[in-house]
């Protein structure tokens, strides 16, 4: 999938057309900020993981939203740079652990954020769950689907919102090609989906522990090594296909309307046998109701495409790439005749009338664009919306029944892959 | 935890939504959409879009095949028997033409072309052209024979352009269309010419439509809700050029050959749509004075105008007519 710049012009301008009526992104990204501060005052939270993601989550909030009063992480180092970055960003200077079960003992939080390598999820937000806290999981879900259904359970048991941090879900421009383009039934019939996240380099880490005596082992690390590339090791990690692939998986699920009900991967360690466990090329495939298929490709050879979602219908194709940008192409490349979409009616004017506007003129586009380049905004409408959703027992917009469907076809996948055979999904009911 | 109930009641309560749809179709050079609250009406308003189609088909002089453009081509020569409708059409022109004291002139084409517009690129006409291109330019000059149902023009040069209406006569007949086989729509053409039907949206009290600001385009200057009943909407700030400093808007005042600039923007509300289509054209060159005359001598029309340089727009006409807010800044 590689266009022209002028194709990428031309997509742009089918996709900002086909959205008359609904929203623009502007106004969706700006729709969460909208509703802060919430009724009952900023959330008192924790972060448990501060390495790049818990780092990058911590950057996210919005003090309007979220009262950041402690922060857990079990390599000093990191959790001192952390803690040096929110007092320069202006946070009072949070309490800081390395045990999340002394933590939770000691804080008065009613919500964590956990942000620590995938198999310890599972462990921790079931503890944080059951000690009364509200959870927001980095995704993946969790190791395996009894991990995801305690999970579930323990949300259910302690009466307490759990969201997976599935981002695109809070992310302006895949909510409006959903309701846009998707849902109106832009893209007509979709047999068809292309999920690509390539790059061209070595997922190792290379780090110097904390200190020369620094021992993970109490925390389930067998060295180092293990914690700091533990997305390397099976033990600790699902691979490419739960790391890269879920994203894209989950944003399928929510444009299908649907799970896979069958998958079938190869996978290699190709470019980079270094000792690990997990493949640097993943090739898989999955099956969908309806006769729809997805395929999903990550390698670390060649980064010519980068990531993006394609989904291809019998009226038009939806790309949406790199999170940020989105394209629409007619079937044919000329303008449908007619177009039908839908939107909601509140409060505000229906339509709005000004001097005579051609054709071609375009609907804040500027505001679009400048929205379109912050991917950050996908990551404080999550924290924002989760914010509200503990104020208010709104529901959240992906939460754990659909974040276990995904996880679900990760697992297949990989295990597709080692077995090198067609593994069928036994529904995902919960 | 807030539970949910309590947060209810400490909140205000939320209006109830429905959800809309968006039909819509490029004509006549611009979006042509209906709005409706009803989902199993896409083929109702698919046939009010194509009565749409068919009318430009007839009325654009951008075809060479369009019945206008044969009438154009030879009625300076002998009288053109036309389409009843069209001719239909021609008299309530040369009507309004005639009660705006020839602020609206469906002949006032080769002035927009000299001004470079109908290219869109603005350029400064001479005094000689100008004058030249009003020889060719009057209503009263095109003769209309309700007997044989003809036209034709007293002088070669002269051309009709229904640019000035033709959306908004659109919208009256997509709507006749509709009659019947919806009750709520919310027409609109160019986002200038709109036509509601119904009681429109939820609340039942009347389609409710921004009118923007025509200085500050970033903001309402006005909501109107509309029940049974069209607008037009006129100003510069959409097609313009500018040229030494100083701007000049597409609408010509065919009475002196050049771009008008005492209106900002002018919304006129009516029953028909393409009444409020010449109506906003005729009194954002002919100015307040214009309208006030317009609507002592019709009480059937709303006006709300915002005169160049002012701040506070005024409401002139019948305000019975529909429920106007003027929004403050």
């Amino acid at each position: 999938m590689n266009l022209t710049n002028e194709q990428k012009e031309q997509g742009r301008r089918n996709f900002l057309r086909a959205l008359a009526g609904a929203p623009a992104l502007a106004a969706l990204g700006a729709a969460a900020a909208s509703q802060g501060p919430i009724k009952g005052g900023p959330v008192k939270a924790a972060v448990i993981g501060t390495g790049g993601m818990g780092r990058g989550l911590i950057n996210q909030c919005r003090r309007e939203f979220i009262d950041l009063r402690a922060v857990c992480e079990i390599n000093p180092k990191r959790r001192s740079a952390v803690v040096e970055m929110m007092t320069n960003n202006g946070w009072p200077e949070p309490h800081q652990y390395g045990d999340w079960r002394e933590m939770l003992q000691k804080e008065d939080l009613e919500a964590v954020i956990i942000a620590v390598p995938l198999w310890a999820h599972a462990d921790i937000t079931v503890g944080c769950l059951d000690a009364g806290k509200h959870v927001l999981c980095e995704k993946m879900m969790a190791k395996t689907e009894a991990e995801c259904r305690s999970m579930i359970d323990a949300s259910r048991r302690n009466n307490r919102v759990l969201e997976i941090g599935y981002q695109r879900y809070y992310n302006p421009v895949y909510q409006t090609a959903f309701s846009g383009v998707v849902e109106p039934g832009l893209l007509g019939d979709v047999y068809f989906a292309r999920l690509v996240w390539h790059r061209n380099g070595n997922w190792r880490r290379r780090e110097d522990p904390p200190s020369p005596d620094f021992d993970p082992r109490p925390w389930g690390y067998a060295d180092w090594e293990h914690l700091l590339n533990w997305r390397l090791y099976r033990q600790h990690s699902e691979g490419l296909t739960a790391e890269l692939g879920s994203h894209l998986i989950t944003a399928t699920n929510w444009f299908f309307g649907s799970a896979p009900s069958a998958a079938y991967a190869a996978g290699h360690i190709s470019r980079f046998n270094d000792g690990r466990e997990v493949a640097d090329h993943i090739f898989a495939t999955f099956e969908y109701p309806g006769g729809r298929t997805a395929t999903f490709s990550s390698i670390e050879s060649n980064a010519f495409e980068d990531h993006y979602e394609m989904f291809m219908g019998t009226k038009g194709t939806l790309i949406l790439q790199n999170e940020t940008e989105v394209y629409l192409f007619n079937e044919g490349g000329a303008p449908a005749a007619t177009q039908i979409e839908t939107s909601h009616q509140g409060a505000a004017p229906v339509a709005d009338a000004s001097a005579t506007r051609p054709a071609d003129a375009e609907r804040t586009v500027n505001a679009a664009a400048s929205e379109q380049t912050d991917r950050g905004i996908s990551y404080r409408n999550e924290i924002a919306e989760f914010c509200g959703a503990v104020r208010t027992g709104r529901p959240v917009r992906c939460g754990p029944q659909k974040a276990m469907e995904s996880a679900l076809a990760v697992f297949a996948a990989n295990r597709s892959a080692d077995k090198r055979a067609r593994v069928e999904l036994g529904g995902a009911e919960v | 935890m807030l539970r949910r109930r309590e947060f209810l009641r400490a909140v205000p309560r939320l209006p109830r939504e429905g959800r809309l749809l968006h039909v819509h179709r490029r004509a006549m050079a611009c979006r042509f959409e209906a709005t409706l609250p009803e989902r199993r009406a896409v083929g109702s308003a698919c046939a009010a879009l194509d009565e749409v189609d068919r009318l430009e088909a007839q009325l654009s002089v951008f075809r060479e095949s369009s019945e206008v453009s044969f009438i154009n081509r030879r009625a300076a020569a002998e009288p053109v028997k036309i389409d009843e409708s069209l001719f239909a059409l021609l008299c309530q022109c040369a009507e309004l033409h005639r009660e705006t004291g020839g602020a609206f002139d469906i002949t006032s084409g080769p002035l927009t072309r000299c001004w470079g517009f109908f290219r869109r690129q603005g350029r400064i006409p001479g005094d000689a052209e100008i004058t030249l291109a009003r020889q060719s330019v009057g209503s009263e000059k095109m003769l209309l024979d309700c007997e044989s149902r003809s036209i034709m023009f007293v002088c070669a040069g002269l051309e009709i352009n229904l640019g000035s209406i033709g959306k908004g006569y659109a919208l009256d007949r997509a709507a006749s269309v509709l009659k019947g086989r919806v009750r709520n729509v919310l027409l609109s053409g160019g986002s200038s010419s709109m036509l509601a039907m119904g009681s429109g949206d939820y609340k039942r009290e009347g389609w409710l439509v921004g009118i923007r600001h025509p200085v500050d385009c970033n903001r309402r200057m006005a909501t109107v809700r509309l029940y049974d009943a069209a607008l037009s909407t006129s100003g510069g700030e959409e097609q313009f050029f500018v040229h030494e400093g100083r701007r000049y808007g597409h609408i010509i005042d065919p009475r002196t050959g050049a771009p008008s600039d005492r209106v900002s923007g002018v919304t006129v509300i009516a029953r028909s749509a393409a009444v409020c289509d010449a109506l906003s054209t005729a009194f954002f060159v002919g100015g307040r004075e214009l309208a006030e005359r317009y609507c002592e001598a019709h009480p059937d029309v709303l006006v709300l105008m915002l005169e160049s340089g002012s701040c506070e727009p005024v409401l002139l006409g019948n305000r019975a007519l529909c429920e106007v807010e003027i929004l403050d800044e």
